[in-house]
């Protein structure tokens, strides 16, 4: 006859014991949390005050009530959409705030948003991808356009302080 | 051997592309929308003149035929 293992005995990892979940939150005091173990008459003490503790504690009220339901309730906001969502302005041409396309440049822009952060892009970039772009530019089949365009990075990166 | 460096979709092709189509001032823009991997020239083109509602700009008749949407 074959017991089934878990009715074998000897240590079982999985056994209530060996559960670090049922780990009692009085710091081992038995499941009804009363203390024993003190000196006589000691016990009784204990358990009162930490009866009348609890009591104590479980009176108390937060002097404002927690705010129900949605916090941004009666806000009108529209969902956020992905980049390449229908726009949430359809009277605004996409391209409104940059040089380029329809709607207004980035003279429209408030003073907020005005930087040379792009220019500063634009010399990083150049900087980075100059020599291949420089190389590509003396290809025989290398259209004007694009010589133009390397031109152009050669003297914004010799522009720049550190270019 | 062709000089295949400025083939259509190309990745100098691209930068040509969109740099003469956003401006030279959008540079940063430009390489790396050149880096994208796009699906055809076609599509690219399409993307560009559906952001600028301009023809697309750059590339000569040499190494670039245009083509009707």
């Amino acid at each position: 006859m074959t017991t089934a293992p878990e009715n074998r005995g000897g240590m079982r990892p999985t056994a209530p014991q060996n559960n670090p979940a049922n780990v009692s939150g009085t710091g081992g005091a038995g499941q009804s949390g009363d203390y024993t173990g003190f000196a006589y008459g000691q016990n009784q003490t204990l358990n009162n005050s930490r009866v009348e503790g609890n009591a104590a504690v479980a009176s108390v009220k937060a002097t404002s009530a927690a705010p129900s339901g949605d916090p941004y309730a009666g806000i009108n906001l529209s969902p956020i959409g992905t980049f390449m969502d229908p726009t949430n302005n359809p009277s605004e041409p996409i391209t409104a705030g940059v040089d380029f396309g329809p709607g207004p440049g980035s003279e429209a822009l408030p003073n907020m948003f005005k930087s040379d952060a792009r220019q500063n892009e634009n010399v990083q970039i150049a900087m980075s991808y100059l020599p291949d772009l420089s190389l590509a530019a003396q290809s025989p089949n290398a259209p004007d356009s694009y010589k133009r365009f390397v031109n152009y990075l050669i003297q914004n990166a010799n522009g720049m302080p550190n270019g | 051997m062709d000089d295949v460096t400025f083939n259509p979709g190309s990745f100098f092709d691209n930068v040509d592309k969109f740099a003469n189509s956003f401006g030279y001032q959008n540079a940063a823009i430009a390489i790396e929308l050149a880096m994208i991997s796009w699906p055809s020239p076609e599509e690219r083109d399409s993307f560009i003149i559906g952001i600028t509602g301009e023809d697309v700009k750059g590339g000569n008749e040499k190494n670039y035929i245009k083509r009707n949407f």
